[in-house]
Order: C-alpha cells, then sequence, then structure tokens
C-alpha cells in the first residue's frame, strides 16, 4: 500500500515535470547556474587551500650544529626531538648538502662559491611539524621545549615570515567565509524563488485539489518530490557544467598560475564535495518547494 | 443532513456576509439559495464545504459539527460532499479522465476500481468519449458536466452547487439540470445557489431566499411552479 501510494507519487512528480517542461527547465537552470557559481568558488577555495598547505609545509624550524652527529648521536637526538608531539620529521642536512642547495639558488652566479670548502656553511637539522601546528605558535611550542636541551643552542624559525603566513592564512579563510556565506544565501534565495514561481504557476491546481477532497500531505507530496529531481538534475548538471569548464578554460591557466607559487598540481572539487553540491540541490528543491506548498495548499481560507 | 445554527459570517473589515441563519436540509431534499449578487448564497456554500470559517454559529453535517473540525479533518468532510463551481475548477493540464479520477485517488482506492467508475461517472454525463481530452479542447457546458461527474464520482451524500448554470446556455442549463435531479432521484442532498429565477420556475424545488445576509423567506415545501417563482420574484423586489 505505501509503495503503490510512493509509486503514485512518483508519477505524479513525472506528470507535472512533462505537463510544464518550460517551468522544470526554468527550476533547473537555475539550480545548475547557482550550484555552479558555489562550484567554482568551491575549485578557487580548495586549490588556494592546496597552495595554502604546501606553503605551510615549509614552515619549519632549524637547528644549527656546530658539527654534523656521528649516528649515534643523530639517533638520540631524533627520539629528544620527535618526543615533541607537534614535530613530525626530522631530517639532517649536511654540510655538503647546504652548500648543493645554496649554489641551486645562486643560479648562474653560482660560480661565486667556486674554490670554498664544502664546509663553508654548518650542518642542520630541519624539524617538520603536523599539520595543526604549522603556525606561530606551534613553532614557537616546540623552538621552547628544545631549548631546554643544551646542545639545541641555535634554533632559527623565521618569525617574521611566520606571522605574515598567518595573516595570509586567516584572511583567505575570512574571505572564504564572507564570500561562501553571501553565496550559499544568493543560492538559496535564487532556488527558492524559482520553485515559488513555478508552483505559484499551479496555485490553481493546488486549490481545486484541496476542494476535492486531497490531504495536504496527499497533494504535497509531487510536488516536493518534483523540488527533489529538480534540485538533483540541477546538482548533477552544475557539477558536470563546471568540470568542462575546469577542463576547458581554467585548468590551464590555473596551473601556470599555481606553478610560479610553487604548487605542480591544480585540482578540480573533491569527490566529497561534489557529492555535496548534489545533495545540497536536492536539499534545497525540497525546502524551496516547502513554504509556497504551504501557502497555496490551504484547507481554510 | 444539514443544520445550520444561528450562523454568521463578518468580513475581515466588519461588514457582515451572513447574519443569523438558521437552516435545516433534510437528506434527500433539493434546496435552492436564491437572491441578488452579493446576498451571501456563495459564503453560506464555501461554509458549507469548510471553504472558510463562521464568525459565530454551528453548522452541522451528517451529525458531525463541521464548524469546529480542524484543517486535517476537512479533507474526510469534503469526500462526502460533491462541490460545483460556475466557473468549473477543473485542472487544465489533467485530462478529462484525471480530473475525476482524482477525488478517488485521494481516498486510496485501486486503479482498476477508480478506472471502472471514472468511465461510469462519464458516461453519466455522456463524456464517456472524451476521457483523453484536455478541459480546453471541449465546450464550457462539457466541462461543467466534467465537474458534476467529479462531483458525483465519489457518490457523496450531499451536492453543492455554486451558481454551476451561470456561465451556460438554456440547452445546457437544461441538461446540467437534469444531472441534478437524476442525482438527487439517487437519494443525493443537492443544495444550489443560483439568480436564475427562470431556471427555478421551470424545475420548482424549496427555495431559501438570501437578501443582505439574511434568510427572508424560506418555502420548505415545494410550491406550484409560478407560485413558488412569483413569490420569490416579489420577496427579491421589495
Amino acid at each position: 500500500m505505501m509503495l503503490a501510494k510512493m509509486l503514485y507519487f512518483f508519477k505524479g512528480a513525472w506528470r507535472n515535470i512533462c505537463q510544464c517542461p518550460l517551468l522544470c527547465l526554468a527550476a533547473v537552470g537555475t539550480v545548475a547556474v547557482s550550484l555552479m557559481m558555489v562550484a567554482f568558488f568551491g575549485v578557487i577555495f580548495f586549490n588556494f587551500a592546496q597552495l595554502t598547505s604546501h606553503w605551510g609545509q615549509q614552515v619549519q624550524l632549524k637547528i644549527f650544529l656546530e658539527k654534523a652527529p656521528d649516528d649515534t648521536l643523530l639517533a638520540e637526538w631524533r627520539r629528544k626531538i620527535e618526543a615533541c608531539p607537534e614535530v613530525e620529521s626530522v631530517n639532517l642536512v649536511s654540510s655538503a648538502e647546504a652548500l648543493e642547495r645554496f649554489r641551486k639558488r645562486l643560479g648562474k652566479k653560482a660560480d661565486l662559491l667556486e674554490g670554498l670548502g664544502a664546509d663553508l656553511l654548518p650542518a642542520s637539522l630541519e624539524i617538520g611539524l603536523k599539520a595543526p601546528y604549522r603556525n606561530r605558535s606551534g613553532v614557537a611550542a616546540v623552538a621552547e621545549t628544545l631549548r631546554q636541551h643544551k646542545e639545541f643552542s641555535d634554533i632559527r624559525h623565521g618569525g617574521e615570515w611566520l606571522n605574515r603566513f598567518d595573516s595570509l592564512v586567516s584572511l583567505l579563510k575570512l574571505a572564504a567565509v564572507i564570500l561562501g556565506g553571501f553565496l550559499l544565501f544568493a543560492t538559496i534565495f535564487m532556488i527558492a524563488n524559482t520553485i515559488k514561481l513555478t508552483l505559484y504557476a499551479r496555485r490553481d491546481e493546488l486549490e481545486i485539489m484541496t476542494l476535492v477532497g486531497g490531504t495536504s500531505l496527499f497533494i504535497k507530496m509531487p510536488y516536493i518530490i518534483e523540488g527533489a529531481i529538480q534540485g538533483l538534475l540541477g546538482g548533477l548538471l552544475a557539477v558536470g557544467g563546471a568540470y568542462l569548464i575546469f577542463r576547458t578554460f581554467l585548468h590551464d591557466n590555473l596551473v601556470t598560475l599555481l606553478m610560479t607559487m610553487g604548487v605542480g598540481e591544480v585540482m578540480f572539487l573533491p569527490s566529497g564535495f561534489q557529492w555535496g553540491l548534489v545533495s545540497a540541490g536536492m536539499l534545497l528543491g525540497v525546502l524551496g518547494s516547502l513554504p509556497p506548498l504551504r501557502k497555496f495548499v490551504r484547507m481554510r481560507a | 443532513m444539514i443544520r445550520i445554527c444561528n450562523l454568521a459570517k463578518y468580513y475581515e473589515t466588519g461588514a457582515p456576509a451572513l447574519t443569523n441563519i438558521n437552516l435545516n436540509v433534510s437528506k434527500g431534499e433539493f434546496v435552492y439559495i436564491t437572491g441578488p449578487s452579493g446576498a451571501g448564497k456563495s459564503t453560506l456554500l464555501r461554509l458549507l464545504f469548510c471553504g472558510t470559517s463562521p464568525t459565530r454559529g454551528q453548522i452541522l453535517v451528517n451529525g458531525r459539527n463541521i464548524t469546529r473540525m480542524s484543517a486535517s479533518q476537512i479533507p474526510y468532510l469534503r469526500r462526502q460532499l460533491g462541490v460545483v463551481f460556475q466557473d468549473f475548477k477543473l485542472i487544465q493540464t489533467r485530462t478529462l479522465m484525471e480530473n475525476v479520477a482524482f477525488p478517488l485517488e485521494v481516498q486510496g482506492i485501486r486503479r482498476q476500481e477508480v478506472a471502472k467508475r471514472v468511465f461510469r461517472a462519464l458516461q453519466m454525463v455522456k463524456l464517456e468519449k472524451y476521457l483523453k481530452k484536455y478541459p480546453l479542447e471541449i465546450s464550457g457546458g462539457e466541462q461543467q458536466r466534467v465537474a458534476i461527474a467529479r462531483a458525483l464520482v465519489t457518490d457523496p451524500l450531499v451536492l453543492l452547487a455554486d451558481e454551476p448554470t451561470g456561465n451556460l446556455d438554456d440547452q445546457t442549463t437544461l441538461e446540467i439540470m437534469e444531472l441534478f435531479k437524476s442525482a438527487n432521484a439517487r437519494g443525493t442532498t443537492v443544495i444550489m445557489a443560483t439568480h436564475n429565477l427562470e431556471l427555478i420556475r421551470r424545475h420548482p424545488r424549496r427555495v431559501v431566499v438570501l437578501k443582505g445576509g439574511k434568510i427572508v423567506e424560506d418555502h420548505d415545501t415545494p410550491l406550484s411552479m409560478t407560485a413558488s417563482a412569483g413569490q420569490v420574484e416579489r420577496s427579491l423586489d421589495s
């Protein structure tokens, strides 16, 4: 009985779509365009997040050493350093390695280093931090702990650069919240209004159904399902369309932009976000249809 | 079947639409509600199918006080009533068959049974060959016959008709009246609002005259053709 009723509601929804294809197309189009804007915002947001995460990996401490330790001593220092919960990795950079990096940085002027000894630069320990601690306070906490050991006297962690990095990340997060919130609000508003208009065009039909004995739920269900289908189709179109535009126009430009900033790969939306967009479309389709249905399906005037 | 006690309905502006209405309609009766425009005929019918709430008073339909009915109970009352409007109120995007089937579908009646009863109802109004047509593909008179088929397909206790012949020519009006009379002969109580005195003259039944929201005449027993219409005319003129 329940299954037969659900089947009836789905048939009703399908019939509504077939009988008013233009109204349906308008609703699907609005959902698609609105969610596509959210999708593009997502593409930009996730790639910037990737960029800041890449920059974040460079947030590290350096302990300069007077001379390179032997294997036993290095193992002991590693144990001491890795005892800090914030630490992710410890990497020894020998004097020769440091000189090689310096040479690469100098590029064409590397010949300035000709004739200098391999032990020009001191050996160091590079300490990488776990993602949540890649900020000013995380670095300061680790430095404070390590200073308690006499052997780590020369600890460096670029405080000025970290301040700027923290400010930039905070700014990006704030911009994401403001822009994302505004976009979400505009999307909900547009979708709700389009669905409201499609139901407004059918208000007589809804009134007649109440007059011949339809219960509120019986009348509303096909229209709610119709809203969900429109939202689902709009969501799928938004993700598909956004991907197509991303591959055709955005991908190469973003690759160039991000490569100059040190990130080699550009990503589309994570699959969780894609499913989230499609589900959001469906949810908005349902939620958008509820207020006008409540308004037009009234038993008493 | 219907008992109305001290019924009053005021508009939001405070103007009275109906005041102090008392009326009893027995099972199987055929009653005309007549009066000039603005007399309150349509408001009275709207109150009977819970389309609006009274300001005060009681309405009992088949022993149930419908003025105290919650919104969720109203559909179940409407399934016992058939309602016909002057503007037909058919769903334009649905075929005649779908329009007539809707009151049965809301009751959860099985598909085969629905198909059978819809066909019978459309046969009764002589439109069974138009099953798949849409309302705009047929004439006004035919649309009203479909509306009557929809109202009668559930075998309602009461048939309420608000100016059902207001937009129709004489020949179609006659056909519609025959449909109401045959439903009434099968035991359905019929209450019909009309200002067409010629119609009342031709098909004499009990006549309730409304004027300024009040009942000014109630010819409780069917009078002779001329007496009924004549008296009504006089009371409307006075």
